[in-house]
Order: structure tokens, then C-alpha cells, then sequence
């Protein structure tokens, strides 16, 4: 009984957040650096034939991070997004922003950059918001873990995966 | 039901730190008939407060020292200026270690108490013979195996000591893991067997039985079927009516009278105000790492250079974890993140072979412990992109296709390596951060890298298309959450810190009992050592009391 209480709150804790995602205000951001940041994110874990970070809504997780308990990497967000600009300028002098580079573009000028503390920082936001739980507002629709392959439940029984059901199989014979 | 006690009242003991050990000993001492305090820095989370959340439990440590308020510093060695550096982690919350552990549990080996009998010195360490024999510990293995509920099948691993029962519970259902290994194993002329583990397989005094939700490495139980001291000793101990938990508590000081006899702890409470709770003895299981810091921060005129500290040796010998991660791929999913972390194991390489040309052994388990977070941040070969597409890809088709294995490497005891106070930094309550030197034994890395080739051999039997470590796990070791040695058991005062029976040598009325008093590392997982050394000691603290002669 006690799962599927919590179960259920999990699912009510959720919705909530998808409900309060119609209605989004950010926390910390700026449009013009949630634009950036999210156009970042989308590189690092694009929308191709599955969901990616901008589907996912991990804009909406870093900025939540960024207000709270990650308030200490504000710094370098802005910082960070200073030099990156300075950087796209340098290669691509007649563009105005990072989001409206081309794919390429934004793919060339990212290699530049990913061995920065930002770009690292970026990186390590945007996987924790497309994989970590929804509850603190990414990974939308779950869409991390469906990526995964994971089917995520409270409890499983056995057989777990191919290789134990195959040799209960074998046994049982 | 809980027994509430006055801070004036001289209780029979205090015990500091409700982890595996002190779990042990206040169900035992208060079963026993007397009155303990146990006093816990962290909070007394229940079932409920545990979480399947790998952003805060797991990557955020919610449950962990808070290396902010806990700042240690870390040096190699003892020329360096140490800097702050996370070196030790421990879990933060009545129960300990044993309520967010892998629940690996098998007992250390018969050699492993006389290692230096049978191997001489190793140059640069110093390897000793335990003043204990595995037979002496044996009842106290079982007992705790049979206290807690441990699953597993006795008579299966074939370097194991002669044991008086089997265990109380059938072993866990096999993972895929756990067959891919144990079939290379046999392949290669291994004897795999199954994990003996700290979790129920099936519902076990009045506990309920592991439900395989898979988040268990670094995650509180959210059914109690982990046997934690949290979910298995400490209601228990509560029920006796003479065991008072006391959460939020951090002691910083052990006082010491003129007569060289210990009074009490001064400890902090959750609001900071800082209580003196008399005790008639006191019992410090804070770990191998917070328990020689508290010995040095007791100073007092009968022990200006910290309790229990006559020879200098309180701190020194610290032995952290090593052994390193190997990762295979394959062709059909195994969905490890499925139920408990470790289902086979094996020890073939266990006992130190003169062979080899260097000492050290390892055992090595089967196991997937990346959450998906974890594994999409670091978790990939790195000589696959890091990001985009590609990645992506990879890291979709991987994650339920993989499994690793994990040795659990020896761990030499060097005299500098120890826990020491740092000279500048403090804690968020103004006491002296944690000092940690720390540099492997070469013997050390020698063993990693050997038992590395023999997890590359077993995961390539096993028939995986790609097969990586993560480069940091073979390199020396900075961090550590098994915290062993660093008031090691002796029956020489003048290299130990603790006797035979885990009592302070220069304080009758002191006992160590955790971590800190093992000799050897053995092969890491050493909870269930631990735990038997504070079934044993606690056995020994009741008759001496008895007996008037604490």
C-alpha cells in the first residue's frame, strides 16, 4: 500500500510540474540567456529521432538550479556566456546570437568552447536535467529514461533482462 | 518506549555514531540490561524519507558529509601543504554506512588475520598479523549475519572459512550480470558464487522482503528489506526501553578525568548548544575517519596529544578502497538498474601470491551501478564523443546493454597515511577540519592493475563487443568510503590503539569499535568485519561490566 501512495504522489508531483510549466515564468533567466542556454542544451542532447534536451525541458530544470541550491554557478553562467559570445563573434562575426546560428555552426563553435569550465558546467546541467527525475522540472514525459530503455517503476520482479530469463528458461527444461 | 535520559545522568555507556558498529552495540548493550545514549550527527530518517532521486541522493549526496560544513583538507604526503579536498565520505544519518551501502557482505578470509605470517614485511608498509584468528570472530559473523538477515549460500565460495551456520536467507535472484560472470568464471576455471548480501530475499523478522527497485548503491531502503542498522538493530535496541537515539548530535569532545577515566562526551545538538552527557563508559563508532579525529580533538592534561594517544598512534594506518571498474557491452539487454546492485562474485584472486612479485590480492564482483545520470556524465569509453548526436545514440543503446565488474583491491597499511587535524580549516561548528594524507603502497596500484587484466579476461569470456575502465579507478586512490586502520587492533600498546577486544589501551573505560581498528583491509567490503568486531566487543564490554571491571 505504502508504494502505491507514494507512487501516486510521485505522478501528482509530476503533473504538477507540467501544469505550472504552462504558465512558465523563469527564476533566474533572462529570455535572451534561457534562449542561449537552451539552444546550448539542444546540441548537447539534440531532438533528432528521439526527444532532446529542449523537449525535455532542461532549460526549466537549470534554471531552477540556478535559483536554488546552484546559485554559487550564477557566476559562471554569466561569465561563460560572455566569452562564448566573444568566441562565436570571432568565427562568425556577422551573427548576433548563438540560437540563430546554423546546426553546423553551432556544432563547430561548441567544439571550440568544450573544454571550458562553462561548456562543462552546461553539459553536466543539461544531462542531469534530461536524466534526473522529473521532479525538479526536466525530463519531460520521462523522456530521458525512455531513451534509456528503462521502463520506471517502484518494483520489478525477475527476470530483470535477457540473460537471467534465458537461463531460468534453460533451467526450467 | 524509547528511554529518555537526562544529560546529567551518568548513563552505563554512550555510544557515538548509529552506524553498522554503533547499531551493534546499542542493541546489544541495552538487550543486555543497560542504559545507552547513542548519539548521531545526522538525522533519524525513516523509510519514508528515502527517495528514488539520483539528483539529490546520489550526484547531490543528500545523505552524506556535507563537504561544506564538513571541509576536510588532503595531501599525498606528509611534505605537502594540504589542501581542501573532499577525501572521505560516510553516511550521515542514524544507521550509517550500513543504511545506504552496496550491502556487499561476505567475511574477511583465515589469512587475512595473519597475512604477515604468512607473506614477511612488505618494505615501505606495515603489514601485521591481527591479535585475532578468524575462529575467534567466527560466532560473532554468524551472529550478525543471522541479527541482520543476510542472504547468500554458505559452502559456496570455496576460499572461504569454515562457518558454524549457513546463512538465514536464500541469495537474491540472479541478475544478467550475475550469469554472464559467473558463466565466463567457469570458463575460465573460476568458482563464482552468489553474492552473500546485507538485503532480504525473502521477508525476515518482521521485515519485508527486497522489492528490486534498483536504487540501492548510495539510497536509503524505502521497504527496510536493506538490513541496515537502522532497519534491523536499532528498533530493536529502541524497544529494550533503555536505549535512547539521540539524533542531530555531533560530539566534539570526550572528556577525561584526573583519573585518566572518561566522564562523558561534550556534543553539539541540532540548535548548536553544546550538552554534556555523563556516561559511565563510552563506546566511539564514528567511523575510521571521524574517530581518530574526535580522540585528537579530546586533549586533556592526562592526554595532551589527544585520548587514547600515548604512542602517537591514534589516525595513523588509515586504509581507504581501491580496485577498479570495468565496463562491458553486449549484444541483449540486461537492464541492470533493476533490483540489488551485486549478484555473483568471486575470490579466486583473493590471497596474496608470492607469484605475483608484489603482495595484494583482490576479490570482484558482477554489477551495474551507474544510475542514468551518472552514466550519460562520465559513465562512456572516452574515445567516443562526450556530446550531440552521436553520443546520444550511444549512450540510448548502451545503458541496458551493459555490465561492469568492480574489484576490491588490498590496501596496505602505511604508517603516514593517516587522519590528522588541519591546522587552519574548521568545520561549520568552529572545530578543526579533518587532515587526510593518503598516498598507495606501489604493492597497491600492482594489485589493481593485476586483478584490471583479470576483469578484462572474465567480461571478455563473458562475450561483451567493448570493453573499457574508467581511467580514474586504476589510478591512486583520493577518496574513500571504506575508512580502515587508523586505530588498529593490537596487543602491543606501542603500535595499537585498541586490544584485542576493542578497548582503548590507555583509557579502561573507552572502546573503539568501528572501521578504524582493523588491522589489514582484507579485500574491501569490510562491513561485515566490522560488524562482527562490535558483536564481539560487545559480547566482552558486558561480561568486563559484569564483572566491575569497566
Amino acid at each position: 500500500m505504502e508504494i502505491t501512495r507514494r507512487e501516486w504522489m510521485l505522478a501528482a508531483a509530476c503533473w504538477a510540474e507540467v501544469l505550472r510549466a504552462q504558465d512558465q515564468q523563469f527564476a533566474w533567466f533572462d529570455r535572451t540567456s534561457a534562449a542561449e542556454v537552451n539552444a546550448i542544451a539542444g546540441r548537447i542532447i539534440p531532438d533528432d529521432e528521439t526527444p532532446g534536451a529542449d523537449r525535455a525541458g532542461v532549460i526549466w530544470f537549470i534554471d531552477r538550479a540556478l535559483a536554488g541550491y546552484d546559485e554559487d554557478k550564477r557566476e559562471l553562467y554569466r561569465r561563460g556566456l560572455s566569452q562564448m559570445q566573444s568566441k562565436r563573434v570571432e568565427i562568425f562575426p556577422h551573427s548576433s546570437s548563438f540560437a540563430g546560428l546554423s546546426k553546423d555552426q553551432q556544432i563547430q563553435l561548441l567544439h571550440a568552447v568544450e573544454h571550458t569550465e562553462f561548456f562543462q558546467l552546461v553539459r553536466y546541467h543539461t544531462i542531469l536535467g534530461f536524466f534526473g527525475h522529473p521532479m525538479y522540472g526536466g525530463n519531460r514525459d520521462q523522456v530521458g529514461w525512455k531513451l534509456l530503455g528503462v521502463e520506471y517503476s517502484m518494483h520489478y520482479e525477475p527476470p530483470f533482462g535477457y540473460y537471467d530469463a534465458a537461463a531460468a528458461e534453460a533451467g526450467s527444461k | 518506549m524509547s528511554a529518555t535520559f537526562r544529560p546529567s545522568d551518568a548513563v552505563d555507556f554512550v555510544v557515538v555514531g548509529a552506524g553498522a558498529a554503533g547499531g551493534v552495540m546499542a542493541k546489544e548493550l541495552s538487550s543486555a540490561g543497560f542504559q545507552v545514549v547513542v548519539l548521531e550527527q545526522g538525522p533519524w530518517r525513516r523509510e519514508k524519507d528515502f527517495a528514488h532521486d539520483e539528483i539529490g541522493v546520489s550526484l547531490r549526496g543528500a545523505l552524506i558529509n556535507d563537504p561544506k560544513k564538513q571541509p576536510n583538507t588532503f595531501r599525498k604526503t606528509p611534505g605537502e601543504k594540504a589542501k581542501l579536498q573532499p577525501a572521505v565520505g560516510y553516511c550521515r544519518t542514524v544507521g550509517g554506512g550500513s543504511v545506504h551501502f552496496t550491502a556487499n557482505y561476505w567475511r574477511f578470509h583465515p589469512e587475512d588475520f595473519h597475512e604477515r605470517s604468512l607473506w614477511g614485511s612488505v618494505p615501505g608498509a606495515d603489514l601485521r598479523d591481527w591479535p585475532i584468528t578468524y575462529d575467534d570472530l567466527e560466532p560473532y559473523y554468524t551472529k550478525a549475519e543471522w541479527d541482520l538477515g543476510i542472504s547468500g549460500l554458505g559452502g559456496s565460495n570455496p576460499f572461504d572459512g569454515p562457518r558454524s551456520k549457513p546463512y538465514p536467507l536464500p541469495p537474491m535472484p540472479v541478475k544478467s550480470s550475475g550469469v554472464l560472470f559467473e558463466r565466463a568464471a567457469k570458463k575460465l576455471g573460476w568458482h563464482p558464487f552468489p553474492a552473500p548480501m546485507a538485503v532480504l530475499s525473502q521477508p525476515y523478522r518482521g521485515r519485508a522482503a527486497c522489492i528490486h527497485c534498483g536504487f540501492c548503491e548510495a539510497f536509503g531502503c524505502e521497504v527496510g528489506a536493506k538490513s541496515s542498522s537502522l532497519a534491523a538493530l536499532i528498533p530493536v535496541a529502541v524497544k529494550t526501553g533503555r536505549c535512547e537515539i539521540r539524533p542531530d548530535s555531533y560530539v566534539r569532545k570526550i572528556e577525561t578525568g584526573k583519573d585518566g577515566r572518561v566522564s562523558g562526551v561534550i556534543y553539539f545538538d541540532a540548535g548548536k548548544r553544546e550538552i554534556f552527557q555523563r556516561a559511565k563508559a563510552v563506546v566511539v563508532c564514528a567511523n575510521g575517519a571521524e574517530t581518530p579525529r574526535l580522540l585528537l580533538m579530546s586533549k586533556s592534561n592526562a592526554f595532551p596529544h589527544g585520548l587514547a594517544n600515548s604512542h602517537g598512534n591514534v589516525g595513523k594506518y588509515l586504509m581507504f578502497d581501491n580496485g577498479g571498474y570495468a565496463t562491458g557491452v553486449f549484444d541483449h539487454p540486461l537492464n541492470e538498474y533493476k533490483s540489488i546492485v551485486v549478484t555473483r562474485v568471486l575470490h579466486d584472486f583473493y590471497r596474496a601470491d608470492p607469484k605475483r612479485g608484489f603482495y595484494g590480492g583482490g576479490g570482484m564482483d558482477a554489477r551495474y551501478d551507474y544510475l542514468p545520470a551518472a552514466f550519460a556524465l562520465n559513465g562512456l569509453p572516452t574515445d567516443i564523443p562526450q556530446w550531440g548526436s552521436e553520443w546520444k545514440r550511444t549512450v540510448g543503446q548502451y545503458y541496458t546493454h551493459m555490465m561492469g565488474t568492480l574489484a576490491h583491491t588490498s590496501c596496505l597499511a602505511v604508517e603516514q597515511n593517516s587522519i590528522s587535524l588541519d591546522d587552519t580549516v574548521k568545520d561549520a561548528w568552529g572545530m578543526p577540519a579533518m587532515r587526510v594524507t593518503f598516498k598507495n603502497h606501489p604493492d597497491d596500484i600492482k594489485t589493481m592493475h593485476f586483478i584490471a587484466e583479470r576483469q578484462k579476461e572474465i567480461l571478455s569470456a563473458a562475450g561483451a563487443r567493448k570493453i573499457w575502465f574508467a581511467p580514474e579507478s586504476l589510478e591512486e586512490v583520493t577518496y574513500s568510503v571504506h575508512l580502515m586502520g587508523s586505530c588498529r587492533m593490537g596487543d602491543d600498546p606501542a603500535t595499537s590503539v585498541v586490544n584485542r577486544w576493542n578497548r582503548a589501551h590507555d583509557v579502561p573505560n573507552l572502546f573503539l569499535v568501528d572501521g578504524s581498528s582493523l588491522v589489514t583491509a582484507g579485500r574491501q567490503q569490510p562491513t561485515a568485519t566490522i560488524q562482527a568486531l562490535a558483536y564481539r566487543a560487545a559480547y566482552h564490554i558486558q561480561q568486563s561490566a559484569r564483572r566491575g571491571e569497566i
